[in-house]
């Protein structure tokens, strides 16, 4: 090989050295030392080793560029990954709040957290998933809250029935007339 | 319709079959890799470029369907070999089977036009 050839391979391969620095490090150097073995024997094989025929065999070789890429396609065709999508922290956050429930602080967080999760899957746009588990935590909420207010009408209608019942005051009958009744200061 | 359109095609379903055409050639023993990709680009049409074959020989050998052995040359420095696994002999023999399936029904289909009028 002349000068000129020389360079034209030196070029070559600087070029896939550089396409090149996109793959792992094992993976570039089996690859630059296939290539550079192919180069090596099919100018063994060539009658002349001038210019024209490193141009040849460059030439079939095809572009740097494009046998990188080809090192880099992660999957045949037909075989379509789907988009790995995480899930969205809140919604994990306010279904376990809404199961743990902390006297009913849990309840109201998991409230705060699904509404939250809900609002961030929906603006990542197709980025996030959890939505199911932000309605599960939601609803634990809800159920939560429910059952502090039933508990609330419970208790307070156990206080007014016993106070009732023990006979303590009745209520004055002038009182129900709807007539607001004097405040009597002392 | 666009010319380019059945080119498209076809150069997908190449892509597609090359890594079993590369099986193939090591049916009948090790070859090293520059055998291979004189081998396949001598066959028409199925190699654009010939540098391509290397990491599909890499993937290949990652994906445990064939093995490597150095081996020294009497001409030139020591060449990688490749042959197939076990892996790679099944993986032949189920795709050659789906392949002849594939081929026969596109074929009956593409000379069936005009018989049914």
């Amino acid at each position: 090989m002349n000068v000129h050839s020389d360079e034209l391979v030196d070029d070559y391969l600087r070029r896939l050295d550089a396409a090149a620095s996109a793959l792992p490090a094992h993976r570039r150097e089996e690859l630059i030392s296939e290539i550079r073995d192919h180069l090596e024997e099919a100018m063994r094989r060539e009658p002349a080793s001038d210019e024209a025929a490193v141009r040849n065999v460059l030439e079939r070789l095809g572009s740097p560029e494009e046998i990188v890429s080809a090192a880099q396609d992660p999957a045949p065709p037909g075989h379509l990954v789907a988009p790995y999508r995480e899930t969205n922290g809140s919604a994990i956050v306010s279904v376990l709040l809404g199961v743990l429930w902390f006297a009913w602080i849990g309840s109201v967080l998991a409230l705060f957290f699904g509404y939250r999760a809900r609002r961030e899957i929906k603006n990542s746009a197709g980025r996030q998933k959890g939505s199911g588990l932000a309605t599960v935590g939601i609803i634990l909420g809800w159920i939560g809250i429910a059952i502090l207010l039933a508990g609330v009408a419970a208790g307070v209608v156990l206080v007014a029935s016993s106070a009732g019942s023990s006979g303590g005051t009745p209520v004055p009958a002038h009182s129900r007339g709807g007539t607001p009744v004097p405040v009597h200061s002392p | 319709m666009e010319p380019g359109r059945a080119r498209n095609s076809v150069s997908q379903l190449r892509k597609g079959t090359l890594e079993y055409c590369v099986l193939a050639l090591l049916r009948d023993g090790r070859r090293y890799g520059f055998e291979l990709v004189r081998t396949l680009s001598e066959a028409d049409g199925l190699l654009v470029s010939e540098g391509t074959i290397y990491p599909l020989l890499s993937r290949l050998r990652r994906d445990h369907l064939v093995s490597t052995s150095w081996q020294e040359s009497e001409a030139g420095p020591p060449r990688r070999y490749y042959q197939l696994t076990d892996a790679g002999q099944r993986a032949l023999a189920d795709f050659s089977d789906e392949w002849a399936r594939f081929r026969d029904a596109v074929d009956a289909l593409l000379t069936a036009q005009g018989e049914g009028r």
